[in-house]
């Protein structure tokens, strides 16, 4: 928790250093902001599994309950998390980055919709390397075409929530992306969790 | 009180290139105490891992059937422990067994929980992290895992690993007692464990 709330406050304070002084344009401030806002939760969504792997105890957990409800349970640990750690990011953003203005409506659906897709995809993704033994590489190979089209929709629907429009189009993506994870997610981690 | 079976049809694994046994054909039923004995890398634990459900055999099939009907999820009635399993060391004895007994459905109780404990020699540590107990107690607090609840299959890889005298007595004691209602498997190599089976299956043999 302390290293991923670390890399978070890096990286937007890094990337806050490189706006120093500059006014930045909506798009930039909308990509940016979900940048920050991957790279920092990025490491600490996917230990989950690879954690109980790494340390052994994912065979008693096979045996103690069955796969949908671990994967629920990481799953309520990761979003968690992804709150925490955005309570923290997210005002840092604004202090030091650009100001979140705008259509604040728009943002807690982009926040709760985004937060879903993210720690779905890395709570599943997590859950596939943890069993292979180059997890590093294959993380980011695995959720690389997964999280992409995801993060193309938020930049946008954020953009237009900044312009103090209301991101219809961009929320119906991600609720659509939402719903397709949590109806397919549970199933493939039944067959990934079990050898 | 239901009868348990337990058949292994033409199991075999593999590992990469190489097969650790093929065509193993194996019939248990209530009241059954085997015992699997073999050399280092004969597949012993190996057997214990594909019956209790951790790994998928590469050929062959295993069922265990209660009355004759299948069980559908053979993993959730289980019991399972071996010397080489992690414990979460963040947590204490007590909070082990009360996870387990939670995840599994099982009496959760307080009077319970440490009645059972107590069994094991393990209450009055019961409150302290696993982190902090000696390798012997680990194991102690292994076997109270997986027989807490009396499961119908209990299998146990190398349960005497690490226990003192009474220890092994207490491994005689939960032996005794699942002959009574389920079926035992019990991978060692130690001599004096040997006669505590009635049947014998010799790996790599």
């Amino acid at each position: 928790m302390v290293a991923a709330l670390l890399m978070g406050v890096a990286t937007v304070v890094g990337v806050g250093f490189a706006a120093l002084g500059q006014t930045l344009s909506v798009g930039l401030q909308a990509g940016l902001f979900w940048v920050a806002v991957l790279f920092g939760m990025f490491p600490a969504l996917a230990r989950g599994f690879i954690v109980e792997e790494e340390t052994g105890t994912a065979d008693l957990l096979r045996l103690a309950a069955r796969p949908v409800s671990i994967f629920w349970g990481k799953w309520l640990f990761h979003a968690t998390l992804y709150g925490l750690l955005s309570a923290v990011l997210v005002p840092l953003y604004a202090l030091l980055v650009a100001p979140l203005g705008g259509a604040w409506g728009a943002w807690l659906l982009l926040w709760l919709g985004g937060g879903f897709c993210l720690t779905t995809v890395l709570t599943l993704c997590g859950a596939l390397v943890a069993q292979t033994a180059v997890r590093g590489a294959l993380l980011a190979g695995l959720t690389f075409p997964l999280l992409l089209p995801l993060l193309l929709i938020l930049i946008a629907g954020t953009r237009q929530a900044l312009e103090g429009a209301f991101p219809a189009e961009p929320l119906q993506g991600v609720f659509g992306y939402a719903l397709a994870l949590s109806a397919g997610g549970a199933w493939v981690f039944e067959k990934v969790w079990r050898e | 009180m239901a009868h348990w079976t337990l058949a292994c049809h033409r199991l075999g694994k593999r590992f990469g290139e190489r097969w650790v046994f093929r065509g193993l054909e194996l019939e248990l039923g209530t009241g059954a105490r085997l015992i699997v004995r073999g050399a280092n890398g004969s597949g012993k634990s190996t057997l214990l891992r594909l019956i209790a459900g951790l790994l998928a055999p590469t050929e062959g099939r295993i069922e265990l059937r209660a009355n004759g009907r299948p069980v559908a999820d053979r993993m959730r009635v289980v019991g399972w422990c071996a010397a080489d399993a992690a414990l979460y060391r963040e947590l204490t004895g007590y909070e082990h067994l009360h996870w387990w007994a939670q995840t599994r459905g099982l009496p959760s109780d307080r009077p319970t929980l440490m009645a059972h404990l107590e069994r094991f020699e393990l209450a009055h540590r019961a409150h302290e992290w696993v982190r902090a107990y000696s390798t012997g107690m680990r194991q102690r607090l292994r076997l109270a895992l997986a027989t807490y609840g009396n499961p119908p299959l209990l299998l146990l890889d190398e349960p005497d690993a690490g226990l003192d005298p009474s220890g092994l007595n207490l491994l005689q004691q939960v032996l005794d007692e699942q002959t009574r209602c389920g079926i035992a498997l019990f991978a060692t190599n130690r001599a004096e464990c040997a006669a505590w089976g009635d049947l014998a299956l010799e790996l790599g043999a």
